[in-house]
């Protein structure tokens, strides 16, 4: 019953793919061009598969796998301690003479480099897993953005279409459920294959492992219900529209952006104190202010405006919900 | 045995009633023409029959039951404008309606898309109107619906191609399926249906069997010797539609007895007395005209 | 047969009158045989372009005629003594191409003297050298 709007989310997913193997085939010519320099993993392998070279492993006694390599000539000493998903600590002692001075500026390196009475001394520890939550901004940017294209199938259905739609076999509401469900996962589907391609381009420059836990868990779910809730917004504001329903799609960020700033008005006057009250009001009905946008720096904190995780997560599907039962109420009442 | 019946069917748009008042029964098996001039109603009773649009006051069944999403698995329709998704192929409207409906079969689809020379693989934003029209046709015929509700359905098509269709309608009313059909090519609803229905201004102003319609309906003419004379009656009676007259001419629209009433003329002083047939159209004509409106109305010689 | 019958649905005349005329006339002319077996109602109708229950309503009427008879099952047949029934049909439709002229006749005023010179002149015209 809900063929055409797979077919409209096909459609848009191959053009999302095409745009993410896009940005993967970048990474990859970028990696090859920077391949001269080895990350510490790489020409730490290279030195540890080296004849010439002494390996040691040993296992410490918090679990950590500990691995020691010797390049006795060259006076070269690594230190590799595998805390598992916590990372890699690892010492690098070598002569200041000639030492590897690769830029290893990779995201969640820390590094630290000491020279002293002629032996370099350089502490490399990652960040181990890359956070879930680093990926999610980029996920729930994708989904937004399908959410946009995807949103109004009701009023396209209206400009023109009618005659088939309603004119199916099917009771009004299980289409329109079925329409809405379709978009859904294609939105939820343009956000995965997000997070894929970057984590292909991890795995290019970086460690495989990914943090799910905590923070970063919440943060999925939120990216999850965002887009969607969105979408219902979307939905719901252009059912009863044929034509102009593109400028309520276009004009749907840039006005949640303005709201949301106009919230921030400092009440220096009375007309400046009303429209920053109205302006609260209105921007309680926008998904994108119950997200945390820019938190990923703060690891523990889970707060925002004084409501909770659980809170913000059950306004955020009420609203989705609400949204869409709106569109779905509008359809029922459409008349060719 | 009606497997459509229409009561009082009203629908308002604002202040204007589209369709006023409609009451028709189409029994099954039949072709069943709704005639009537642009803006008439046709397309707005269509759309209530489908659900498309929510009538204001009256009812429709079905077998005696109103219109359910079940229902509309035994009706086709094909509606008056293209309603395609430009940007999906012919291919995808099919396999639309192969998941839509039960009984939609895509090999006798294809049959008719080829037998329109339309190609399956094009976008429908590249069709003509023609073929668009074309496509909602084997769209609509290929769903094996008891009932098929036409709006126009030869719209934008070369006449081999009307004739197709006609002949498709006829085979499906031979097959003991139902056609209802909206045309403004009155020979074509001659050829088709069995009985038809004018509607004018949102009102069935007019309806019956083609062929007793033919029969019954004549103009009974006559010329009188001066400007002033009396119709002695006639004009009361009940089988007198509509009188016109120029200078001494009389027409008289009769809608049965024209021999007798022929004979009336005769003694109410008339020479030159003749008995026209009408063909659909002139009934059609007569049917919608404004009473006062002098027609010039081709009619023939009656030969029965 | 169908070649020879056509229908003009733009005429008057409703459409299954027309259908009985020609076969009757077909009849009377000998084209179509006792015994014969007409089409079909669904074939003619396709054949027609005309509407089923049309040819329906003329198998009906010619059947009551008894021009033909219909075996259920079998099909629409040219009634046996349809051939003695021709000089019949013939008549009855010379009967009414006069019925048509003497009425026109009449109602352009011309007397009965009129009409029987008229109508020697035609005889000369169309049947002379008989």
């Amino acid at each position: 019953m809900n063929y055409v709007e797979w077919l409209r989310v096909r459609n848009c997913l191959r053009i999302v793919a095409i745009i993410l193997a896009i940005l993967v085939v970048l990474a990859v010519i970028l990696r090859i061009s920077l391949a001269r320099q080895l990350s510490p993993e790489g020409w730490v392998a290279q030195m540890t598969t080296d004849p010439r070279t002494k390996v040691t492993h040993s296992v410490l006694a918090d679990g950590t796998k500990r691995t020691v390599v010797d390049d006795v000539p060259e006076r070269t000493r690594v230190v590799i301690d595998d805390r598992g998903a916590a990372g890699k600590h690892i010492v690098i002692t070598e002569p200041s003479s000639h030492s590897h001075n690769e830029s290893y500026s990779h995201v969640g390196n820390i590094l630290s480099s000491r020279t002293y009475g002629g032996v370099k001394t350089t502490v490399i520890d990652t960040n181990g897993s890359v956070p879930l939550l680093y990926y999610m901004a980029f996920a729930d940017i994708m989904g937004l953005i399908v959410a946009t294209i995807l949103a109004a199938p009701f009023a396209r259905e209206i400009d023109g279409h009618l005659e088939i739609s309603l004119t199916k076999p099917c009771p009004r509401e299980r289409f329109a459920l079925g329409t809405m469900a379709v978009d859904a996962v294609g939105i939820l589907v343009s956000s995965l294959l997000t997070i894929v391609a970057l984590y292909l381009c991890q795995l290019l420059f970086e460690t495989w492992r990914l943090d799910f836990s905590g923070e970063n868990a919440r943060g999925i779910v939120m990216g999850a219900a965002l887009p969607v809730a969105w979408y219902a917004l979307l939905c719901a504001g252009t059912t009863w529209l044929c034509r102009g329903y593109g400028a309520v799609l276009g004009f749907a960020w840039p006005v949640a952006i303005v709201i949301a700033a106009l919230t921030q008005l400092e009440p220096s006057n009375t007309v400046a104190l009303v429209v920053r009250d109205a302006a609260w009001v209105l921007s309680r009905l926008d998904p994108l202010t119950y997200v945390k946008l820019g938190g990923m720096s703060s690891a523990t904190n889970d707060t925002y405006g004084g409501m909770g995780f659980g809170l913000r997560l059950s306004i955020e599907v009420l609203l989705l919900v609400v949204y869409g039962a709106l569109a779905v109420w509008q359809w029922r009442r459409v008349e060719a | 045995m009606s497997i459509v019946t229409i009561s009082n069917l009203r629908k308002v748009y604002g202040p204007v009633a589209a369709v006023d008042g409609l009451s028709l029964e189409v029994p099954a098996a039949s072709v069943y023409g709704l005639l009537g001039p642009n803006g008439a109603g046709k397309t707005t009773t269509f759309k209530c029959m489908l659900g498309l649009a929510r009538p204001t006051s009256g009812e429709i069944l079905y077998d005696g039951k109103p219109l359910v999403p079940a229902t509309l698995e035994r009706i086709a329709y094909v509606p008056e404008r293209s309603v395609l998704y430009e940007w999906m192929t012919v291919e995808e409207h099919l396999e639309m309606n192969r998941r839509a409906f039960r009984a939609f079969r895509p090999a006798r689809a294809l049959e008719l898309l080829a037998s329109f020379n339309v190609d399956k693989r094009r976008r429908a934003r590249v069709l003509s109107k023609g073929m668009k029209t074309a496509v909602m046709v084997a769209l609509a015929f290929a769903q094996e619906a008891e009932i098929l509700v036409l709006d126009e359905p030869t719209g934008g098509l070369d006449p081999i191609n009307q004739r197709h269709v006609l002949t498709l309608m006829i085979n499906e009313a031979a097959k003991g399926n139902t056609v209802i059909f909206s045309s403004h090519q009155i020979g074509q609803v001659e050829r088709a249906a069995e009985q038809i229905a004018v509607m004018d201004h949102g009102r069935l102003v007019l309806q019956g069997l083609v062929d007793d319609l033919k029969g019954d309906r004549k103009i009974v003419e006559g010329i009188f010797p001066d400007v002033t004379f009396s119709l002695d009656g006639i004009a009361n009676d009940s089988r007198v539609a509509r009188i016109d007259r120029t200078e001494r001419i009389v027409r008289l629209l009769v809608t049965s007895g024209a021999d007798e009433i022929a004979s009336r003329l005769g003694s109410a002083g008339a020479t030159g007395i003749r008995v026209l047939d009408l063909n659909l159209e002139d009934i059609f004509m007569y049917a919608v005209a404004p009473q006062d409106a002098t027609t010039d109305i081709v009619t023939k010689e009656s030969s029965s | 047969m169908p070649a020879v019958l056509t229908v003009d649905p733009r005429s008057g005349v409703p459409i299954y009158l027309q259908i009985i005329e020609q076969i009757k006339r077909s009849v009377a002319l000998g084209v179509l045989q006792a015994g014969e077996q007409l089409p079909t109602v669904k074939q003619l109708a396709i054949d027609l372009t005309v509407n089923p229950n049309t040819v329906a309503r003329a198998y009906r009427e010619l059947e009551r005629e008894q021009v033909i008879e219909t075996a259920p099952g079998r099909g629409s047949f040219v009634r046996a003594n349809g051939v003695t029934e021709s000089p019949k049909v013939a008549a009855e439709i010379g009967r009414d191409a006069l019925d048509v002229a003497l009425r026109e006749a009449k109602s352009v005023g011309l007397t009965p003297e009129d009409v029987r010179n008229l109508f020697d002149a035609a005889l000369a015209r169309w049947f002379g050298d008989l």
